[in-house]
């Protein structure tokens, strides 16, 4: 009888303590990653490789979806807007949608399957094939070396493709507004520049950064601590994939509330 | 006394390793650690450079508790400690001179000519000259090892630790790693300490031998003396006989 009360509370607190010892985890790693930052020496000279390969590396694949999402932006907006409200309020819609929420959440999560698994997926086989030890042998601190420029890199590269791919988006949008919607070039423009506010790029990029930091954390931490074999390294994976995709989101309702 | 474990517990999980190891390892000497896998060889190993923390108890390196130093302190310790992994651990985006190179550039007095040099002469050591260019990935698992080795001496420590620096190797091969011990010794002067499960290995490179067994030293002695030895684990283990264990229990 005992066995049927107590096997749901056994499983909700163990549930509780593996979720407390992995907050406790991240807590640790991100306190010794801030303090990794004074050994620059370390991780200095690589976070131009980072750069490219968190940022540049992930511009076509952020440039393609914005390209499609400004496309059907467009459609949609046409056909939701047509008949109701003046037709120019196409380019208000793409505009705004594009640079304040989905440019930024769209591209996020699709980074954080880009780089925020490549991450876990990188680091996860560095630690089960002792990789990370023998940094540790050779008087290298792992976190300065491998977490630090990763983190920095997300950071930095984010706001900036997460811009190009919005203004991209917005272009595919307008080009889609002219040949499928029989609007004007003009129309579009007038629409698009109505309720811009400088502000909405500041607010996007601010988002960005987070993201940034989010999608290259977390990868970092599940591939720190990935046990085992090629199976550890695959769930290191999947769950960096999906903790910061359902980061992303929290984050991009935590930065409207205190934002907007 | 150059490297001593003193009263060492440790547990992973429900699993408790090491219940009061001692292990003292006597300068200039080459001292083999056997036992039965999962017996918990190379967690002694990991906690001599303070990859795993004691649950209780101490390492001690020149007299340093290595749980006791701070970061700065502790890579000091370690840059006196060569490392070989069981399967090398060579940083497969790098090739091989960067590689050998990476604790080099860690000793700031040191030039990138030096340096270039150091690696040339650590893989001539191992009979791996030329190679600097070349991808782990393209390498055999001999080749693997001897790459690891020239990595760990890059630095001239005083200690060189080997995990398994044979398994899964071909018996010429074996005896090619056996023999570069062996001048490791010789020729650098290091102290040497080596897992292995390979007897034939053990008895040629080793002045002592210890054989880890719940968690302590079960035994420890002299290449002579392990074979002249009655214990019957001990003998189980070497003669690869487990109905001698039944007897040991």
């Amino acid at each position: 009888m005992n066995g049927f009360v107590l096997t749901p509370v056994e499983y909700v607190g163990r549930w509780s303590i593996k979720r407390v010892r992995t907050l406790g985890k991240a807590g640790y790693l991100t306190t010794a990653a801030l303090r990794a930052l004074k050994n620059f020496e370390i991780w200095g000279p690589r976070v131009a490789t980072q750069l490219v390969s968190v940022g540049v590396a992930s511009v076509p694949i952020a440039l393609f979806i914005a390209a499609f999402t400004g496309i059907v932006l467009a459609i949609n907006a046409s056909y939701t807007l047509t008949g109701a409200v003046p037709i120019y309020l196409v380019g208000a819609m793409v505009g705004k949608s594009m640079i304040m929420e989905l440019g930024p959440v769209l591209t996020g999560l699709s980074l954080a399957g880009r780089v925020g698994a490549s991450s876990a997926a990188e680091l996860g086989t560095m630690r089960v094939t002792e990789q990370i030890d023998a940094l540790e042998t050779l008087a290298y601190d792992p976190l300065a070396y491998l977490v630090v420029p990763r983190v920095l890199a997300g950071m930095l590269m984010f706001p900036v493709v997460i811009v190009l791919a919005s203004a991209f988006g917005i272009l595919w949008g307008w080009a889609a507004s002219l040949t499928l919607l029989d609007m004007s070039s003009a129309e579009f423009v007038r629409g698009l520049r109505l309720f811009f506010e400088p502000w909405d790029v500041q607010y996007a990029a601010i988002k960005s950064m987070s993201f940034g930091l989010i999608v290259t954390g977390v990868g970092s931490f599940y591939g720190f601590h990935a046990k085992g074999g090629a199976g550890g390294v695959g769930v290191a994976t999947t769950r960096a994939v999906v903790v910061s995709s359902m980061l992303i989101l929290v984050l991009d309702a935590f930065w409207a509330m205190v934002l907007l | 006394m150059s490297i001593e474990l003193k009263g060492v517990h440790r547990a992973f999980g429900q699993n408790q390793v090491l219940r009061g190891l001692d292990l003292d390892v006597q300068d200039g000497e080459t001292l083999s650690i056997i036992g039965f896998s999962g017996a918990g060889k190379s967690v002694i190993l990991k906690h001599m450079v303070g990859l795993i923390r004691p649950d209780a108890g101490e390492a001690h390196v020149d007299g340093k508790n290595v749980n006791a130093l701070g970061l700065e302190a502790l890579n000091q310790v370690r840059r006196d400690v060569g490392y070989v992994f069981q399967f090398a651990a060579l940083f497969d985006s790098m090739n091989i001179g960067d590689n050998v190179s990476m604790g080099l550039r860690r000793i700031p007095e040191m030039y990138e000519e030096e340096i270039v040099s150091r690696v040339h002469e650590c893989l001539a050591l191992v009979d791996l000259e030329g190679i600097e260019d070349r991808y782990p990935s393209e390498l055999s698992g001999g080749m693997l090892k001897r790459a690891g080795l020239a990595r760990a001496i890059a630095t001239r420590p005083k200690y060189l630790l080997y995990d398994e620096p044979t398994t899964g190797l071909d018996p010429v091969t074996v005896t090619v790693i056996d023999r570069l011990i062996v001048r490791m010794k010789e020729e650098l002067g290091v102290t040497g300490i080596v897992i292995t499960h390979d007897m034939e290995s053990a008895y040629r490179i080793s002045d002592r031998i210890a054989m880890l067994h719940e968690g302590r030293i079960r035994t420890c002695g002299t290449v002579d003396e392990i074979k002249a030895s009655d214990d019957h684990l001990l003998r189980s283990f070497i003669e690869g006989r487990p109905e001698l264990m039944e007897k040991a229990s």
